[in-house]
């Protein structure tokens, strides 16, 4: 139900935003449900984003957020535990979540390519670098064998493999880490995707490499105007390099907004939380730390899943799921108190409550068109429907 | 690579030799307790001291020391290691070579084991990669309960089974359906046929390798699901790659170094399998040489096939090691 509603609903805005540039991947109510001994359990509830061309939106969370989860569902690679239970993920006009398995298959690679976290597990210890830096070029394109062995020299230049005409014969595990995740990026530009996610490329990697792997991908990604998904866990990781990000949490996108503003003034208390917990060179004292730990998945809490652990938690929070607020333009926050927490205020003690509550949803109806990266339709309508 | 397979070929030959060594000591042991094998030699007759000397003599088993319980009579071992180095090995009770025996056995056991090895290729790697492909399908579940029925039936089971029940009437059969000159009814002759050797060894060798299957089967399964799980299949999926590609690529050539090791293990493991159809199928081979052998106290005989045996085994081993290192290149600069 909610994806037809959602459906009608873009349509009516798409063409109130007819000026903002069309995006090459749009994702939109998007729902992943894992089978489990304790039932369906919702991994990714009610996502909705956009990536433009040349722009990079970053995916921020905790390990368990759902954000690996959701680009797996974009690329029809979840295991078969997982079903999208709901949403759409449009890519050149195409909703790819509505393909039949194979063609869904015949898009991944071509128009989105994915590159995975852990580079070492993630490339085929029996074959060379060469061999799968061309796999599909080969196997899709029908490229001969000395084509594919200069493409991949080409490739491994493009990445800045040092050496690439001795090191396609090598093997992944004659690579150093950093080396390897490049190879890992190498090949999911094979054959030069619109879309680019990269599932936490620098995880495994030690922080001047990730550095480097992380200019690398900018670099990589201005020169060919792809869109880039960038998903991680380091917010520290997001201000160098992406335009946009979204904070999700317990499956949900909590917190939508251009970087700087997101990072000046975070409208959600978790975002406001994690920017907190980065350690600085030149910090002194403690660092703070968000206490307790994210909600498992089965046992979510009432209310807003974010309550436990938020300072700035009222009543209303731990009964009201709070909808998706509008408390600037270009920005969504799935917070009761968004305009408060966004302009440094601790929200009004219990007892207030009505007024803000009330305060900020009239803010979301009255700024809804005026929402240029409306991303949190999907959220609003469905999770109150 | 070079050095690499230099320093397991070392290997293999020290292994040979302690093989060897523990043979030799074992059927030491063995004349030490249970009195000379030169009296087998008679038979059911009774021979005269001289004449079992001379035998003694001309079987080696003319040391002092095999009357001496304990002593590890190496004197003979080294002498029979320089004989066996100039390529002699010695004759049978009956005086014929062990090497024209082996010469003329070799082939048909060879031949079994081709056999034995299609069908274990073809039964393991089809019904494991289906099993695993369609995990949890009633096909998976077919495909494991039947690999169950075979192990529970052990092999000599299975062609005592054949031979007393099914051979006859199938050959029979055979013979009026398709005429005696064709070759259905050789491959259901309840026993070997010199002149029709590849024909007589096809059955007998498909129920061998049958048996070992079983094992394999399940190998396969579980290593071709290990593949489907591991990260580098997921992306090779997110290269667009047809579900085809991914398998052969990515899953069955992963999973086939730990078939590899399987084939090898279960080959020697066959080794002993084969004595039994050998000799239960009357088929000329080196299993059947060997029971007959075993069984007519003949030690040089026992003592050559069972030295050859180890050999082959050896050997297999080190082309199991070659190939492991060709398959997954992590091994190779160990």
């Amino acid at each position: 139900m909610s994806r037809t509603r959602s459906a009608a609903e873009e349509k009516t805005v798409n063409k109130d935003e007819s000026c903002a540039p069309p995006p090459l991947l749009e994702v939109t109510d998007l729902s992943v449900e894992f089978r489990t001994p304790a039932g369906q359990v919702r991994a990714v509830d009610g996502l909705s984003y956009r990536v433009e061309a040349g722009r990079t939106l970053a995916i921020v969370g905790e390990s368990g957020s759902g954000k690996s989860v959701s680009s797996l569902a974009v690329l029809g690679l979840l295991p078969d535990t997982a079903t999208v239970t709901a949403g759409t993920a449009r890519l050149d006009g195409v909703d790819l979540l509505a393909l039949s398995r194979k063609e869904h298959r015949a898009r991944c690679g071509d128009q989105v390519a994915m590159v995975f976290q852990d580079a070492l597990a993630a490339l085929n210890p029996v074959h060379t670098v060469g061999y799968q830096l061309t796999e599909a070029l080969r196997a899709r394109r029908g490229m001969s064998r000395a084509d594919a062995r200069k493409r991949a020299v080409e490739l491994l230049d493009l990445v800045k493999v040092p050496n690439a005409k001795a090191r396609v014969k090598e093997y992944p595990h004659e690579f150093s880490g950093g080396m390897r995740q490049r190879v890992m990026i190498a090949s999911a530009l094979s054959l030069d995707p619109a879309v680019l996610i990269a599932d936490e490329p620098t995880t495994a990697l030690d922080v001047t490499v990730q550095a480097q792997v992380l200019r690398l991908l900018a670099e990589i990604q201005a020169e060919r105007q792809m869109g880039l998904v960038l998903i991680t866990h380091d917010l520290g990781v997001v201000a160098g390099v992406a335009d946009d990000v979204t904070v999700m949490y317990a499956g949900r996108a909590v917190e939508q907004a251009p970087v700087v503003p997101a990072y000046t003034a975070p409208a959600h208390p978790y975002t406001r939380a994690l920017l907190r917990s980065i350690p600085s060179a030149s910090g002194t004292g403690r660092l703070s730390v968000i206490p307790g730990r994210p909600p498992s998945l089965a046992a979510r809490p009432s209310g807003c899943p974010f309550h436990p652990r938020c300072d700035a938690a009222r009543d209303v929070c731990r009964t009201e799921v709070p909808p998706a607020a509008v408390p600037a333009k270009g920005r969504m926050s799935a917070c009761h108190f968004a305009s408060d927490i966004m302009a440094g205020q601790e929200p009004a003690p219990d007892g207030a409550d009505e007024h803000s509550t009330g305060r900020t949803t009239a803010a979301g109806n009255a700024a809804a068109t005026a929402f240029d990266r409306g991303d949190d339709r999907g959220d609003s309508g469905g999770d109150h429907g | 690579m070079g050095r690499y397979i230099f320093r397991r070929v070392l290997q293999a030959v020290g292994t040979l030799l302690l093989v060897m060594l523990l043979l030799h000591l074992l059927t030491t042991v063995a004349i030490q307790l249970n009195g000379n094998p030169a009296q087998a030699f008679f038979g059911d007759k009774v021979a005269s001291p001289a004449q079992i000397a001379v035998v003694e003599q001309r079987f080696n088993l003319d040391d002092p020391c095999f009357d001496q319980v304990g002593n590890p009579c190496l004197g003979p071992f080294v002498e029979r290691l320089g004989q066996y180095a100039q390529g002699d090995f010695g004759t049978n009770l009956r005086g014929r070579e062990v090497s024209d025996i082996v010469a003329t056995a070799a082939p048909n056991t060879l031949r079994l084991f081709c056999v034995v090895l299609v069908t274990w290729l073809a039964l393991g790697m089809v019904l494991g990669s289906v099993a695993a492909r369609w995990r949890g399908s009633p096909g998976d579940h077919g495909i494991r309960l039947t690999s169950v029925l075979i192990d529970a039936f052990p092999v000599f089971v299975l062609l005592i089974v054949y031979r007393y029940v099914v051979a006859v009437p199938l050959s029979r059969w055979a013979e009026e359906t398709f005429g005696e000159d064709s070759w259905p009814p050789y491959w259901f002759k309840p026993s070997f046929d010199p002149e029709h050797p590849w024909a007589t060894v096809l059955v007998p060798g498909i129920l061998l390798g049958l048996a070992g299957s079983a094992a394999f089967i399940r190998l396969v399964r579980a290593g071709q699901l290990e593949s489907y799980q591991g990260d580098h299949v997921r992306t090779a999926r997110s290269k667009g790659l047809g579900e085809r590609h991914v398998v052969v690529h990515h899953v069955v050539r992963n999973s086939s170094v730990p078939v590899v090791t399987a084939v090898g293990l279960t080959f020697t493991e066959a080794l002993g399998g084969a004595v039994i159809t050998e000799g239960l199928m009357n088929i000329y081979g080196m299993g059947g040489v060997l029971w007959g052998a075993v069984r007519d106290d003949d030690v040089g005989l026992v003592l050559g096939i069972v030295t050859l045996l180890a050999a082959v085994t050896v050997v297999v081993m080190i082309v199991v090691d070659i190939a492991y290192a060709l398959l997954d290149p992590r091994i190779r600069y160990e």
